[in-house]
């Protein structure tokens, strides 16, 4: 009898030809005929205007925040329906002065495709190690603020509708000292209005710094966090004055303690509440269920998305949730780091959740793979929710100990069919999903409001990707603005659907999502080929929490929905 | 040498118990002193290389030193000749006993890596010459070739055995593996079923063969046929911890959380330090009302998780700046 074979052999031995897989998806692509438009373009700077380039800062003490930022985001900081792009980059801090002065970078679309730098007017320039970026209208005056996360401090903007903004967080209280990363802007106890999470990642600083690798030439590597301590992270409640008050404590959001990457704010169990998914990295993922009345209990080991199947912390980073397969209730995924597999969890409509990824091909096709910034959207209009992927491992030096990894990685994109399965279509994508980069953050943006939904990729120390959506021809839409009024001014939370002939469909705006990134606050509602929109319902949410309906709308274009208004416009 | 009596004077004087065992003593000490010269002897003859000589001076001497130095010197010069002229007993034997007596030893390792190498060269030579034509030798080179990655070759060998003997045991198995490791983490494993479902026919208590086909199956989260071939591999081997967890985990997965709980706590008992064990039976004890079982299991996770993590880390993966 041949000798037993242990599970872990089984597992090592029949992930043997991962790499084997790699290869072929990579011969696939070279092989595939691109479509002479492809799905996604890559706009390069000399067309788009966007000369930021991230610096990292690289250094040979390996401090781990140089290798894992920065963020991006789309928002319309002037009001004028079309979209801005920010982009973090590094700073100043204990472990990296810069050799000469970094800041991070608004630019203004100037609605013909191309963007202008208006960073220093706007006076959004970062003050310390950026890493991400968070965008929702704290105050309910009409306009976008920016929370830029950094080390060692935060920084809260207030915009002052001018084009400037103020840097208020000192009176906001949201300094957030610690390494911040993710954050998203939610309105929690459903008052109305926006509060705030920020993800802290671990106990880290210049002196807390960890040699990883051996002591010869070329042997250190950037460290694997499970080497530096978990931390709480933060919950800000909006006090309406502009002001914050830090209640992670009595929320029970620090009685778990984590190395936080990503978040995204939904409605996990339909209650009316908004739970938050939060990825963490070598330490159990964090769901936080909302009991109400301000109280929040992690439920994550039980709901079966804190560890892997065998009770061990993954690598989590980027986070999304959506209702990809249309049964009512939020699904959530999340990227993890090589030989970990991404987790795609389903939903299973009583607190817990099972993971597909094994079942649906994703589990496969990124099992070397590690993936940041993610975002279920609908890239081509059909009416299925679909999911981007940027991908790169966080070790720089990753190669040289393990051949089989490579640091930079191309980007992923899966068709989806509300439940019927995931197809790969990277191979289709275009030319950018072929290229290998150190993606990052990654946000969905429609910047030339054509109604495909565009996506702006940034990378390490490197120049973002502005991906133009050319996937939906043939396709209808119709792109909403929600105006919460007894609601949270940005609808952070509302749930839309819509019937179109055959097609019924629904989605929520959820908050946050991908990793250290913002998006486009629209939700584009894909018909197909359908060339109407029989009606639509917006759920607002609490504490409006009113179901409104609209028929006759028009599509192939944008509009604005005002929560109590009856009419849109 | 002269104080040994002296002081065995003295104990005469103190008690009569000591008084016969001093004289003995002094009479073993150099009787000691004399097989002690003896085996060190028989280590200078290993070393001029006189082998021959040597072992049966060694193998007289060795029961009766107690000297650990002297006595470690002497089963290494013992291994190392009688691996030189052939005796494999004696060297299995001393090196088992150098094993016990020195566990752990580098050197000690490093001999055994030969010997047991070496042995296997002969064995296989032997079957070689033997019995050229036997699928015991055709198995050999299947299996080597199957260790340096040379599955399609390996693959043809197993299949020509198969053909002139198709009820060897293990054949479909080693079949299984290949096939397994050519369709990869996103191939077919249709292949690689097959041939573990061959295997079991065959060999009905081939527990790892049954293990294989349960872990494929809840792969493809079919989990009727994981339960199936995870209990038979349990029943086929009650010490096969990791059949007892895919058990409890695929019953879990299924929904029968109350089924799986008896899998499971069998897997933690043989298993406590793995975290895989405590985490699924949290879940099970918290889907079947358990909330005390499900907090315990909770913790004893965490515990499990932490104290890994910290073995990682001890083990090289970080060190202190």
């Amino acid at each position: 009898m041949p000798p037993s074979l242990s599970r872990r052999a089984f597992l090592r031995a029949s992930s043997c030809s991962a790499f084997a897989a790699v290869i072929n998806q990579r011969l696939a692509r070279a092989i595939t005929a691109v479509p002479a438009s492809p799905l996604f373009e890559s706009i390069p700077a000399s067309r788009s205007g966007i000369a930021f380039t991230h610096t990292a800062g690289l250094s040979p003490s390996m401090y781990l925040p140089e290798t894992v930022g920065a963020g991006c985001a789309f928002l319309d900081y002037d009001n004028d329906g079309w979209m801005d792009i920010y982009l973090v980059n590094s700073g100043p801090c204990d472990f990296y002065t810069p050799p000469s002065p970094l800041r991070n970078a608004l630019y203004k679309n100037n609605r013909d495709g191309t963007f202008t730098d208006v960073t220093r007017k706007a006076g959004v320039l970062g003050s310390a190690y950026g890493m991400g970026v968070a965008v929702g209208d704290y105050d309910g005056d009409g306009l976008p603020d920016l929370f830029v996360t950094q080390y060692p401090h935060s920084i809260l903007y207030h915009n002052n509708g001018d084009g400037t903004f103020s840097d208020v967080t000192a009176k906001a209280g949201v300094s957030s000292p610690g390494w911040a990363t993710s954050a998203v802007w939610f309105d929690y106890d459903n008052d109305g209005r926006l509060d705030l999470f920020v993800c802290r990642f671990a106990d880290f600083s210049k002196e807390k710094n960890v040699w990883c690798g051996g002591h010869g030439p070329g042997e250190r590597y950037y460290c694997k966090p499970n080497v530096y301590n978990p931390m709480p992270s933060w919950l800000f409640h909006n006090n309406g004055d502009g002001t914050f008050t830090d209640v992670s404590r009595e929320s029970g959001i620090a009685a778990s303690l984590g190395k936080a990457w990503g978040v995204v704010a939904a409605d996990i169990n339909n209650d009316g509440l908004m739970d938050l998914f939060v990825g963490d990295d070598t330490a159990p993922n964090g769901l936080f269920i909302n009991q109400g009345k301000g109280k929040f209990i992690d439920n994550g080991v039980l709901a079966g998305v804190a560890y892997n199947p065998f009770g061990v912390a993954r690598s989590g980073m980027g986070v999304d949730a959506a209702d990809y397969n249309q049964d009512g209730w939020i699904d959530l995924f999340i990227a993890n780091v090589d030989h970990e597999m991404y987790s795609l969890y389903c939903n299973g409509k009583d607190g817990t959740f099972s993971d597909q990824a094994l079942a649906t091909g994703i589990g496969a096709i990124t099992r070397l793979m590690s993936g940041w910034g993610l975002k279920f959207f609908d890239y081509n209009n059909d009416g299925d929710i679909d999911l981007m992927i940027a991908n790169g491992h966080p070790d720089l030096t990753i190669h040289s100990h393990h051949p089989e990894l490579e640091y930079l990685q191309p980007l992923l994109l899966f068709q989806g069919s509300s439940g019927r399965g995931w197809k790969n279509v990277s191979a289709q994508a275009g030319p950018v999903f072929d290229r290998d980069i150190a993606g990052r953050g990654l946000a969905l943006g429609d910047f030339d409001n054509d109604g495909s939904v565009d996506v702006l990729v940034s990378t390490n120390n490197g120049a973002p990707l502005l991906l133009k959506n050319n996937a939906t021809k043939g396709n209808h839409w119709l792109g909403l603005r929600l105006v919460g009024t007894k609601s949270n001014i940005d609808a952070v939370g509302a749930k839309v659907t819509w019937k179109s002939g055959d097609l019924l469909r629904h989605c929520s705006k959820v908050g946050g999502g991908s990793y250290l990134s913002a998006h486009d606050p629209r939700i584009v509602l894909g018909l197909g080929t359908r060339k109407a929109l029989d009606w639509i319902e917006v759920q607002w949410p609490h504490p409006g929490g009113t179901i409104q309906r609209f028929a006759g709308l028009p599509i192939d274009r944008y509009i604005t929905i005002t929560e109590g208004h009856a009419g849109w416009k | 040498m002269r104080s040994k009596p002296i002081v065995a004077g003295l104990v005469i004087l103190s008690g009569v118990a000591l008084v016969a065992v001093q004289p003995v003593t002094a009479a073993a000490e150099q009787t000691r002193a004399g097989e002690s010269a003896s085996v060190q002897h028989g280590i200078d003859l290993v070393a001029s290389g006189h082998c021959r000589e040597a072992l049966p001076i060694l193998k007289r001497g060795l029961p009766r030193t107690t000297a650990k130095t002297l006595r470690y010197n002497a089963e290494m010069a013992t291994v190392r000749c009688a691996m030189a002229v052939d005796d494999e007993q004696t060297a299995a034997d001393t090196l088992l006993m150098l094993k016990r007596e020195a566990p752990g030893d580098p050197e000690v390792l490093y001999i055994a890596t030969h010997f047991f190498s070496e042995l296997g060269m002969r064995s296989a030579h032997e079957l070689q010459t033997r019995d050229p034509n036997s699928y015991q030798l055709k198995r050999l080179q299947a299996e080597a070739l199957e260790s340096e990655g040379k599955n399609d070759q390996a693959a043809d060998i197993y299949r020509e055995i198969l053909k002139q003997n198709p009820n060897v045991s293990g054949i479909h198995y080693h079949l299984g593996q290949i096939a397994l490791a050519e369709a990869g983490p996103s191939g077919s494993t249709d292949q690689a079923k097959q041939e573990f479902e061959e295997e079991t026919k065959i060999d009905p208590t081939n527990a790892s063969a049954e293990f294989v086909l349960g872990e494929l199956a809840r792969r493809a989260e079919q989990w009727n046929d994981a339960v199936q071939h995870f209990s038979r591999a349990t029943k086929l081997d009650a010490g096969f911890s990791e059949a007892f967890l895919g058990l409890g985990m695929s019953l879990a997965a299924s929904g029968k959380f109350a089924e799986a709980k008896a899998p499971l706590e069998i897997y933690v008992k043989q298993e406590p330090g793995d975290p895989a064990g405590h985490y699924q039976l949290a879940i099970a004890d918290s889907r079947t009302g358990d909330k005390a079982g499900a907090a315990r299991e909770m913790a004893l996770q965490r515990e499990a998780a932490q104290h890994n993590g910290a073995t990682d880390n001890a083990q090289g993966h970080a060190v202190q700046q």
